[in-house]
Formats: structure tokens, C-alpha cells, sequence
């Protein structure tokens, strides 16, 4: 194993998150809040640390599918460590525990905050907790990859496993300018949603703040009520963007070089389309007796389908007491999640999209055994190995989501809480039912429970695998061997 | 697509068809030189194979076809390259992909039913080039042949330089323990040492570099110069008279065929009776041996001891070594072994076979060098041609000399050149010169750079 790559991306992790630090700390000082030291001072642990480890130049830039998960995996971990500094240094968030757990729910863009008070934070606080979710949304490594010169092809691996979905293609075939596409697409949709926000009346530190939390589809809000306190504008403004983000990115691409057609027939945005189109439909009929108007439960339904779906989790409302009916509607959203390739979170649609598939093949084997079928997606067909992959994902979700299940149930807190922490956490989205609902926060866990989210947080932002693979022995007898046999390591 | 890859990378835009083993071999040398490449190919594990260890855009799909052709970019790429098993699916890819974009073509044709009319399919289906690995070879096989001590001879400025590597054999005391400057002039008259590779490194000789026995020398001359050299070293540089050529595909045809229309006698063995046959209409001035080329017996009977030439050609590079390891024990015969697939580069040179030629790099090598000159006209450089050699260790770079500089009419000795940097040829009026430290660059002169640096642009990059 290529251990020397995997500390030198690592190390550029770091230098980099110093430098986005750097962001927060003149927040501070432009509120004028005592608090930028504390940035500073974890800019420049990242800056001497990522320093260190990327010193020396890897002799061999090669590596595979492995060292990508195993760099991808840590570089999450080494950026939730330096990021959570902040917030624990400044005594913000005093326990280290509660930090860490602020910080990847950040960077995972899942939104699930342990603090009571949200507004007792300092703007330069605020703005780092938003920015982590800006910063992960599209993945860290894209972004390194976008703008540092690593040559040799095998980067791929890095970028598979970082973005989401069963496939990753390039757009183009360098994976460089594949990342820097990803990131101009993004950055200008970024923008353009300050900017309608900022049209809308807000200040543009909320205006920035509510962005990021969108466009990583995380969802950090900076009042306790989230998005309660905006104007209807404001609320469409951030539903439609929600459900922007959770689009294919592929599909902007196409788009921006007028493939219209070739946009719009991409099979899984059109599911993920009538998705929401049927779940707003549900539950627009649900909640019309108990609201006002037809605006506004109109307003309020797509909001939270939107905000859920795309794996945001602002709200508008406390949907947890809604009916049973819009309640099961909304969990079921979660599992689905948005689309592969786009910030959101979930298991996304194009996998459900296969599985479907999967099924309707198995059936009709059923009605002419000897038939033969291949699977076809956007016209396509679907190699067998890409089938076998999501049907193990799916499996293995199962796996953890019922072993996490049960970890944190020996706490004792009823079903319904803790089923939907687990939903809500693996799929990256924020708010659940009961306890946790949209209103209420993650604080009263224990420590171990924290530190079993923080993992099903990790691995369901990266799908998994990355994550898991650290749990194959062979990895480790690699690892040892490495060094034990490095006499000058 | 476009404005994005224009304002971000130098590369060209390239299609390769077909991921086999020349394919394969372009994929990893083009994508090292930065351009922007899509392979297609019929076999979806083979893209995802590649897909993972090289930085390109992978495509499934028949490569003939007009919409993959489409969907891979065809309309706005700068050069396709159809590399398939197939000589018609390729023809039939290039002429789609001009038809349909403006794009360059080049197209892998190595049937011997077309090789006579490659001149012709070239101009009329508008292709750049029409490469023939097994021909190319051959060719090679030939110039090694008519040297025999060189374990290599590639040709330069259009057939009027020769690169030639050799061994300092064990038993020297010509070379073995002097300097380069220490050499009697009478003996280095016209040649120059350009490279010498010891131990797996590759250096650039200055005057003081001392010479050992088992160093592997390249040197540039003119055909005759370079053979005087040998001679004067006291080597044998008379050509071989006759070759023995065991398997009979397509390599061996057009080996036989360069050999016969140069007076050479060859003898062929082929275990197929219907290919010998097939040979005998082909070749009627080479005797064909229908057996089974790996029976020693056979072999002797062949006269394999007496042989002054053996060439293995079966398809089946495992068999190609052991057949020249047998060459080699029985015999003097100067042994040319051909690798088609294996990879294990240093095994094989460890192995001390002696010449070795690998189609694949031929070919891809006579690409890359196409696709070099043409990156270097779309750009400001003044670059020829350029060659890697010593798996891109050195490169050598032929410059044209277009105006008056601080590199001109200033004798050699007299310039501040960088280190690891040699002056090797200077093309000037159609003649070479092999320059000493009195020659100087003149306007208008072809000059043949050999260098351990990278990135050069222009003739003024050899100045320190």
C-alpha cells in the first residue's frame, strides 16, 4: 500500500482547510468578536501540521481503488479534528465530544446540531458551522483535486470515492477539469442563490449563511426556529435551490453547453422530479384542513419535501406533528435521498431507480424462466457488476443502519426517536421525529451514542465503503507490515 | 466542452479506438503527455479497467459507429486513432470520423493484402498515417541485421543519421577504462557518444566520462561513419548472408520479403501446412520448412548451428525467448527476438537476449511522434521531431534553426550549454555534420539536441 500518497493528500487536506479557516477568523473580526483568535489559532495547527505531512514529495504518485477510500475516509476524519477546534478552543461548545459531533455533522452536510441555542453562538461561529457544510457538500477532495497537480490517472479512485451515486463518470476526461467543472457549476449556483436572497430582503450574512447550508444540502440554520422566521419569497427561493442541489450535476453540464435534450432525458432526475411532485402532492392533501390557506400549505408541504429529499433539513415548520401519514411520507423521503452526483444525501434515487429495475427483471423470470433481460438505464445497459454493487449497498445499509439501531437503544429512548436518528444521521439529512424532531436538538445522547452517530454520519456521507474498509483485517496486516519493515521509517 | 478544455490544457483532443496492447501502450504514454483522451472500446471491463489506471474518458460501444463516434467527441477532436484488432473496422472508423468531424486519422492496417496499397488508402481515404507494427519491425529487424554488433539502429533526419546502441563487450581494451576526451581522435572521427547506460542509469557523457566494459553505448553517425567506427573498434560489421525464421505470420512475411529484395538467404520454419503453402506463393526465393519450430532436432536439421541470423517469430513470446536462449547456446548467429505482449520489461533485458524489438512500441512510438510534431505546430516551438529514449529518460529533440540568436555562429566550445546536454548532429544543406567544439549553429540548420531535461521550446532552452 502507498502509504506516503495518502499522507501527502492528507497534508494538503489540512493546508487547505487552513486557509478556508481563514474565512471565519475575518467574520470575527469584522463583527468584531474576540473569538477570531481561535481560528486563527487552528488555521495554524492545520497550516504546520498538513506542512508536515505533505513535506516530503510520495515517490510514487500510483494508487488504487484502496488508497483512495483509505485517503478519502481519514482526510473526512483529519478535517472534523481540525474543524471542530474553533468551537471547542472558544468554549463555544465545551464539551470535545459535542464539538466533533457539530463539526461532521457539518462537513457529512447533515445539519444535525447538539447545541439548545443556536443563537447564543458568535456570528464567527455560525459562519464556520455553515461554511463546513459549503465545504463538504461537494467534497474536499473534488476541490483538491480541482486545483492541486496530481498526476497520474489513478485520482479517479479519489474522486469515486468522495462523490455519491453507483457510477461516477467524468464529464470530460481529465478528472481535474471534471472536479473544477463540478466546482464552477457549483460556486455559480452558490451565488446566484445569495444574490435572490439577498433580492429577498435579508442581510447578507444570512443571505451567505443559508446558502452554504443549501447548496451542500446541509442545513444549519441560524435562528432555533431554522427558516420559520423568513419570508414566503425567501422559503420558495430556498426550496427550489434545495431541490436544485439534489439534482445530477451531470445535468447542469449538459445544459450549459444547450444538450436540453440529452438533460432532460436523464432518467433519474425525472424520478427524482415525480418524487417530490407526488410526496408534495401527499401531503399537501394532509396538512390543507390544519393551515390557513392553499398558499400556504402549498408553501409549507414543498418546503419540508424539498428540505428532506435533498437531504437538507431546514424547516419551516415542526412537521413531527403532522399526521402519521405526511410523518411515514417524510421518513421514506430520507431513505430515498436526491440524485448520484449532486451534494445531497440518501441512498439516491438513481440506486432505487436500479433496484426497481432489479426487481422487475427477477419477475419476469419468473413468468418465462429462460428469459433474457438486461437492465437499462438512460438507454443504456447497466453491466452486471454495477447491479451486484447496489444490491450489496442496500444490503449492507440494512447492516449498519440495524446494528447502529441497536447501539444506541440501550440508552432506552423510545423507537420512533431512535429509528429516525438513525435515518435522519446515515442519510445526512438533520431533523427527525419525537425526540428529535425539527424543533429539538441531539444533546441529550451519551457520548458513546455521539460517537456511533458520528460514524454513521461519516459513512453515510461517503456510501459506506470507504468507511467500512477499515474494518478488513487485511488492511491493517498491510499497514503493520509497512512499518516493521521500514527499518528508517 | 470546448471552452473549458481550451482555456484549461495544452493537449489535443484524442480518440483511441481499441484497447489492446498498442492501445493500451498510446493510452499510457499520451496521457502522461497531458492531452485530453477518450478511449473507445466493445468491452466493458476492459474500459473500467482503464478507466481506473489512466486519466481518460472511457466509452463502450462499437467505435465504428456514428453516434459513439458522436458521443465520444468526435466533431471537436484533434486526431482519431483506430487501433483495433481489425483492419477494415479501422479504415471504417477513420473515414467515419472524417466524414463527420476534422479530425486527423490515423489507422492500424497490418494485413499483408493491403500493405501494397497503403499509399493509395492513405490519400484516398484522407488519413494522416497508416501504421503497420509488424512492417515496422521488420524494418527494424532489417537495419539490425545489416549491423550486426549494434544491439539497436533507429534512423533519423529522414535515413540520414544513425542512432546505434551497442555493448562494450567483457574482453574489450579498446574503450574499457578511458575517457570519452582521451579516445584517439582517429577513432571517434565522426561519431559522437551520446548516451551511455550503466547499471539502469542513463548519462549523458562529458568529455572526462570514463567507459567500462558492459556500458551500452548510443552513438550518432552517418550509416557509414558509424560502421567505420565499429570496424576500427574491432567489432564485425559485415552484414549477415543468410536467417533463419522460425514461425511464419505476418512479421515473418515482411521480414523475408525486406531480406530476399536485399540479397539476403532465408529459411523458414512453420508449423501450419496450409501457412506454408500460403508462404511459398508469397516468397518463392525462401525455403519453407513445415515443422515444428520449437523441436530441436528439427532445428539443427534446419542448420540452426550454421545460421548467421536467427529471428523467432512464433506468436508466443515465451517461446521467442527460449528459442533465442537456444540460438544463442548453439550457434554464433545474431539473434533478433520479438516481444508482443510480455510487459516485464527489466526481466527481459536482465535476461541478456541481445536485439529485442517490440512492435507495440514501434507503433506507438511512430504515433506519439506524429502527435508531438503536431502539438508542436500548434504552438510557438520550433520543434522537429522528438524522441524519448531509455523509457523517456533521455529526450532527443531536433530543432529548427529559423533566425540569428545568442545560440548562433559562437563555436561550440565557446557556449555556456547546460549540464547532461549534447549537441549531436547538426542537418545543414542536406548533409550532416557530427559537430566538434570548432562547429558552430548556423541559421537555417537542423540541430539534434540529447538531453536528461525536459520541456525544451526552442534552441536557445540549451543555454545555461
Amino acid at each position: 500500500m502507498n502509504v506516503s500518497i495518502i499522507r501527502y493528500i492528507l497534508g494538503y487536506v489540512l493546508k487547505i482547510e487552513a486557509i478556508l479557516l481563514l474565512l471565519p477568523c475575518l467574520v470575527a473580526v469584522i463583527y468584531r468578536e474576540p473569538h477570531w483568535i481561535f481560528f486563527l489559532i487552528s488555521a495554524a495547527i492545520g497550516a504546520v501540521v498538513g506542512t508536515l505531512m505533505s513535506w516530503k514529495k510520495p515517490e510514487r504518485n500510483i494508487f488504487y481503488l484502496k488508497e483512495g477510500c483509505i485517503t478519502t475516509a481519514l482526510s473526512w476524519v483529519a478535517l472534523s479534528l481540525v474543524g471542530c477546534l474553533p468551537f471547542w478552543l472558544s468554549r463555544e461548545i465545551p464539551s470535545f465530544t459535542d464539538a466533533l459531533f457539530e463539526t461532521i455533522s457539518g462537513f457529512t452536510t447533515t445539519g444535525a446540531s447538539i447545541l439548545n441555542d443556536v443563537e447564543a453562538l458568535s456570528r464567527g461561529m455560525l459562519f464556520w458551522r455553515s461554511f463546513t457544510h459549503w465545504i463538504g457538500g461537494m467534497g474536499i477532495l473534488v476541490f483538491l483535486l480541482a486545483i492541486v497537480p496530481l498526476s497520474g490517472g489513478s485520482n479517479i479512485n479519489l474522486m469515486r470515492a468522495e462523490s455519491t451515486g453507483p457510477a461516477v463518470g467524468k464529464l470530460v476526461p481529465k478528472v481535474r477539469y471534471t472536479a473544477r467543472i463540478l466546482y464552477v457549476i457549483y460556486m455559480g449556483m452558490t451565488v446566484l442563490q445569495i444574490l435572490l436572497l439577498l433580492l429577498g430582503g435579508l442581510p447578507l450574512f444570512d443571505a451567505l449563511t443559508t446558502s452554504f447550508g443549501t447548496a451542500g444540502t446541509g442545513g444549519f440554520g441560524i435562528y432555533n426556529t431554522s427558516i420559520a422566521g423568513y419570508s414566503p419569497y425567501v422559503q420558495w427561493v430556498i426550496t427550489i435551490f434545495m431541490i436544485l442541489f439534489g439534482v445530477n450535476f451531470n445535468a447542469y453540464f449538459l445544459l450549459f453547453f444547450g444538450q436540453f435534450k440529452s438533460a432532460l432525458s436523464i432518467e433519474e432526475v425525472r424520478y427524482y422530479l415525480l418524487t417530490i411532485l407526488a410526496a408534495v402532492g401527499i401531503i399537501f392533501f394532509n396538512i390543507l384542513g390544519t393551515v390557513k390557506n392553499v398558499f400556504e400549505a402549498l408553501t409549507q408541504s414543498s418546503f419540508q419535501v424539498a428540505s428532506i429529499i435533498s437531504s437538507t433539513g431546514f424547516s419551516t415548520v415542526d412537521f413531527d406533528t403532522w399526521n402519521p401519514m405526511c410523518k411515514t411520507v417524510l421518513v421514506c423521503l430520507m431513505f430515498i435521498g436526491a440524485c448520484a452526483g449532486s451534494t445531497g444525501g440518501g441512498m439516491k434515487v438513481s440506486r432505487f431507480v436500479l433496484v426497481v429495475k432489479t426487481i422487475g427483471k427477477e419477475l419476469s423470470s419468473y413468468v418465462h424462466p429462460k428469459s433474457v433481460k438486461k437492465i437499462k438505464v438512460d438507454g443504456k445497459p447497466i453491466s452486471h457488476d454495477v447491479v451486484r454493487s447496489v444490491n450489496v449497498y442496500f444490503v449492507t445499509f440494512i447492516l449498519v443502519f440495524v446494528i447502529s439501531l441497536l447501539l444506541i437503544t440501550i440508552e432506552g429512548y423510545d423507537l420512533v426517536t431512535n429509528f429516525t436518528t438513525i435515518a435522519t444521521l446515515i442519510n445526512n439529512i438533520g431533523p427527525g421525529l419525537a425526540l428529535v424532531g425539527p424543533t429539538r436538538n441531539f444533546s441529550f445522547f451519551s457520548d458513546f451514542s455521539k460517537y456511533v452517530l458520528m460514524f454513521d454520519m461519516l459513512a453515510g456521507r461517503l456510501e459506506l465503503f470507504p468507511v467500512l474498509i477499515f474494518f478488513h483485517p487485511e488492511l491493517w496486516r498491510e499497514v503493520f507490515s509497512k512499518f516493521s519493515i521500514r527499518p528508517r521509517g | 466542452m470546448r471552452q473549458f478544455n481550451q482555456s484549461a490544457s495544452a493537449g489535443l483532443r484524442i480518440i483511441i479506438v481499441g484497447c489492446g496492447k498498442v492501445g493500451v501502450t498510446l493510452i499510457d504514454q499520451l496521457s502522461k503527455e497531458g492531452h485530453d483522451i477518450t478511449i473507445l472500446d466493445r468491452n466493458p471491463e476492459k474500459i473500467q479497467e482503464i478507466s481506473s489506471l489512466y486519466d481518460v474518458l472511457g466509452i463502450v460501444g462499437n467505435g465504428a459507429s456514428y453516434s459513439v463516434q458522436k458521443e465520444a467527441g468526435v466533431d471537436k477532436a484533434d486526431l482519431i486513432i483506430a487501433v483495433t484488432e481489425s483492419d477494415e473496422l479501422n479504415l471504417l472508423c477513420c473515414t467515419i470520423a472524417r466524414r463527420v468531424g476534422n479530425c486527423a486519422a490515423i489507422a492500424r492496417v497490418r494485413t499483408p493484402d493491403y500493405s501494397k496499397e497503403v499509399g493509395y488508402l492513405r490519400e484516398k481515404l484522407g488519413l494522416a498515417m497508416i501504421i503497420n507494427p509488424e512492417l515496422e519491425a521488420a524494418k527494424e529487424a532489417v537495419r539490425i541485421l545489416y549491423l550486426p554488433t549494434a544491439l539497436e539502429v533507429n534512423s533519423f533526419a529522414h535515413g540520414q543519421a544513425e542512432l546505434v546502441k551497442f555493448k562494450i563487450p567483457e574482453d574489450d581494451n579498446v574503450l574499457h577504462d578511458k575517457a570519452i576526451a582521451q579516445l584517439d581522435r582517429s577513432i571517434t572521427d565522426h561519431i559522437l557518444i551520446c548516451a551511455v547506460e550503466r547499471d539502469g542509469d542513463v548519462h549523458i557523457p562529458s568529455g572526462n566520462f570514463r567507459l567500462a566494459s558492459g556500458d551500452i553505448l548510443y552513438f550518432v553517425a552517418t550509416r557509414k561513419d558509424g560502421r567505420d567506427f565499429l570496424k576500427r573498434i574491432g567489432f564485425q560489421t559485415k552484414q549477415v548472408k543468410n536467417c533463419l525464421i522460425i514461425g511464419g505470420g505476418k512479421s515473418t512475411y515482411y521480414l523475408a520479403s525486406l531480406l530476399i529484395s536485399n540479397g539476403i538467404f532465408v529459411k523458414i520454419i512453420e508449423n501450419n501446412p496450409a501457412q506454408c503453402e500460403l508462404l511459398s506463393v508469397l516468397l518463392p526465393k525462401a525455403v519453407i520448412i513445415n515443422g515444428d519450430g520449437t523441436n530441436q532436432e528439427l532445428l539443427k536439421e534446419a542448420g540452426i548451428q550454421d545460421a548467421e541470423a536467427v529471428v523467432p517469430l512464433t506468436g508466443i513470446d515465451e517461446e521467442n525467448i527460449m528459442l533465442t536462449l537456444f540460438a544463442k547456446q548453439v550457434s554464433h548467429a545474431k539473434v533478433i527476438t520479438k516481444i508482443n505482449r510480455i510487459t516485464f520489461t527489466n526481466v527481459i533485458d536482465n535476461l541478456d537476449l541481445g536485439s529485442v524489438i517490440y512492435p507495440k512500441y514501434i507503433a506507438s512510438e511512430a504515433i506519439i511522434a506524429y502527435v508531438r510534431a503536431r502539438k508542436a505546430a500548434s504552438k510557438d516551438s520550433n520543434i522537429e521531431t522528438l524522441y524519448h529514449m531509455f523509457n523517456s529518460q533521455v529526450e532527443a529533440i531536433e530543432f529548427h534553426v529559423s533566425q540569428n540568436s545568442a545560440a548562433t555562429d559562437i563555436p561550440l566550445m565557446d557556449l555556456k550549454l547546460k549540464k547532461h546536454l549534447l549537441v549531436a548532429f547538426i542537418g545543414r544543406m542536406g548533409s550532416i555534420i557530427i559537430p566538434t567544439g570548432k562547429d558552430c549553429i548556423r541559421k537555417g540548420d537542423n540541430v539534434m539536441i540529447v538531453t536528461t531535461h525536459s520541456g525544451f521550446k526552442d534552441i536557445l532552452d540549451i543555454l545555461d
